[in-house]
């Protein structure tokens, strides 16, 4: 079994708030305005995926507050502080930044009267404003979080992006991944990574990268390192891709129980996900690169409801149905030729 | 990590090319991050500095020969010209 112990790599611990709200403005294109204590972002840590609506402590029961997370205000909490009169906004809001609360967020672009900003100031606790409404906001930001605190693993094999199916070649070393990969990227298909795959966890699904160091570099054993990019150009190279199958190579002698038919499926358990895998013995005369597209449209079909090991086991089925009720022995698959002649 | 420029291509193509002499798998953890010893884009994606601290991790059927081979490899500094 490929990757028996794969171990998540250490998890990213915390951001600042500033890298948050850069990222978000550059790669999730979601403004956050700082409305006040701006550069407290630079020194506040978010370190939990999860969010919170600071409701019942804004009414006073500061009791398993979550603090640590990022607070969203959005109308409820708005329009139940417009409904108190100055001294008590005050006191309610003052529940919130006694705690060293990261980031206060105001959604559905509300704002906060100037005296409770500038509580939060005088506290160092930083507010923002978005206009986008609270619950679309709260997902995005939870998506970009989950992202940045993702399980994350590095496993060995090549990873191709074959007719939009992400296959991950896996196998020992020296039995020819980077080669099938090479193969691969000749006939028009895509690189990811070869060598070390970064997998991320995201929602149930693995994503694939390459690292920083050997995007997009391969190993061709007899001629060193090679650069994809700059070989094969822009078009030969992906920067993630969903991870779909694990084609694992084998030698034909440690591979004597190979599936035959297609109606079982083996699969591999990555960071709790489960993988399809296939094994594939390696044998004189096989192209593997050719096999790895096939197995790319045998998904693909699959994805689509056309299951070609079922519907020929139906097939059989049938046949076996028929023969009992006295039916004959397979016929050939034409009733009547018509000739050849040219 | 004894020698001084680091686990740069050349000590990683050494301890690849010996590495791959044996059957048993080996693996390298540094802080966390574990690479097939026998792939040199592996090795030099840790990138590993001076002064870090690597472990090796060696299974299969030659894994003690194999390990103390290793170990050599890394105390004499890749056998390299320092």
């Amino acid at each position: 079994m490929p990757f028996q112990d794969h171990k998540p790599i250490p998890r990213k611990e915390k951001i600042t708030v500033q890298t948050m709200i850069d990222q978000m403005r550059d790669q999730v294109k979601i403004d956050i305005r700082p409305l006040t204590a701006e550069k407290q972002c630079q020194d506040n840590y978010i370190i939990e995926t999860d969010l919170h609506r600071p409701g019942l402590a804004l009414a006073g029961y500061i009791d398993l507050f979550t603090w640590q997370r990022i607070q969203i205000i959005g109308n409820t909490e708005c329009s139940y502080l417009k409904q108190l009169n100055e001294e008590q906004q005050q006191k309610a809001f003052q529940n919130i930044v006694e705690f060293d609360v990261p980031v206060i967020i105001l959604t559905d672009n509300n704002s906060l009267p100037g005296p409770l900003l500038k509580i939060a100031e005088k506290s160092n606790v930083p507010v923002c404003s978005t206009d986008l409404p609270t619950t679309s906001f709260m997902f995005h930001l939870r998506d970009y979080l989950e992202d940045q605190f993702a399980l994350q693993t590095m496993v060995h094999g090549a990873m191709v992006d074959v007719y939009g199916i992400g296959i991950l070649i896996a196998g020992k070393s020296g039995i020819g991944k980077s080669e099938v990969a090479l193969d691969l990227l000749k006939r028009g298909h895509r690189l990811i990574a070869d060598d070390v795959v970064m997998l991320s966890k995201k929602s149930n699904v693995l994503m694939s990268s390459a690292t920083e160091m050997n995007k997009h570099f391969m190993e061709i054993r007899g001629l060193g390192i090679i650069d994809i990019m700059s070989m094969f150009g822009i078009r030969s190279i992906r920067y993630q891709k969903r991870l779909e199958v694990v084609l694992n190579l084998k030698l034909w002698e440690e591979s004597k129980t190979i599936e035959r038919t297609g109606l079982d499926h083996d699969s591999v358990r990555i960071l709790g996900i489960d993988i399809p895998l296939i094994h594939l013995p390696i044998t004189p005369g096989k192209n593997i690169t050719v096999i790895a597209e096939v197995i790319a449209m045998n998904y693909l079909l699959e994805h689509y409801g056309y299951d070609a090991a079922k519907a020929f086991q139906n097939k059989v089925k049938k046949h076996i149905e028929e023969k009992s009720r006295g039916g004959e022995m397979p016929r050939r698959a034409i009733e009547y030729f018509e000739g050849d002649v040219e | 990590m004894l020698n001084e420029e680091g686990l740069h291509a050349r000590p990683s193509a050494t301890l690849v090319k010996e590495a791959s002499k044996f059957d048993s798998d080996f693996y390298i953890d540094m802080r966390g991050y574990r690479v097939n010893g026998k792939s040199i884009l592996g090795v030099m994606t840790l990138a590993a500095e001076h002064g870090a601290e690597v472990e090796l991790i060696v299974d299969g059927s030659d894994e003690n020969e194999a390990m103390k081979t290793l170990v050599k490899l890394f105390e004499s500094r890749f056998e390299m010209a320092q």
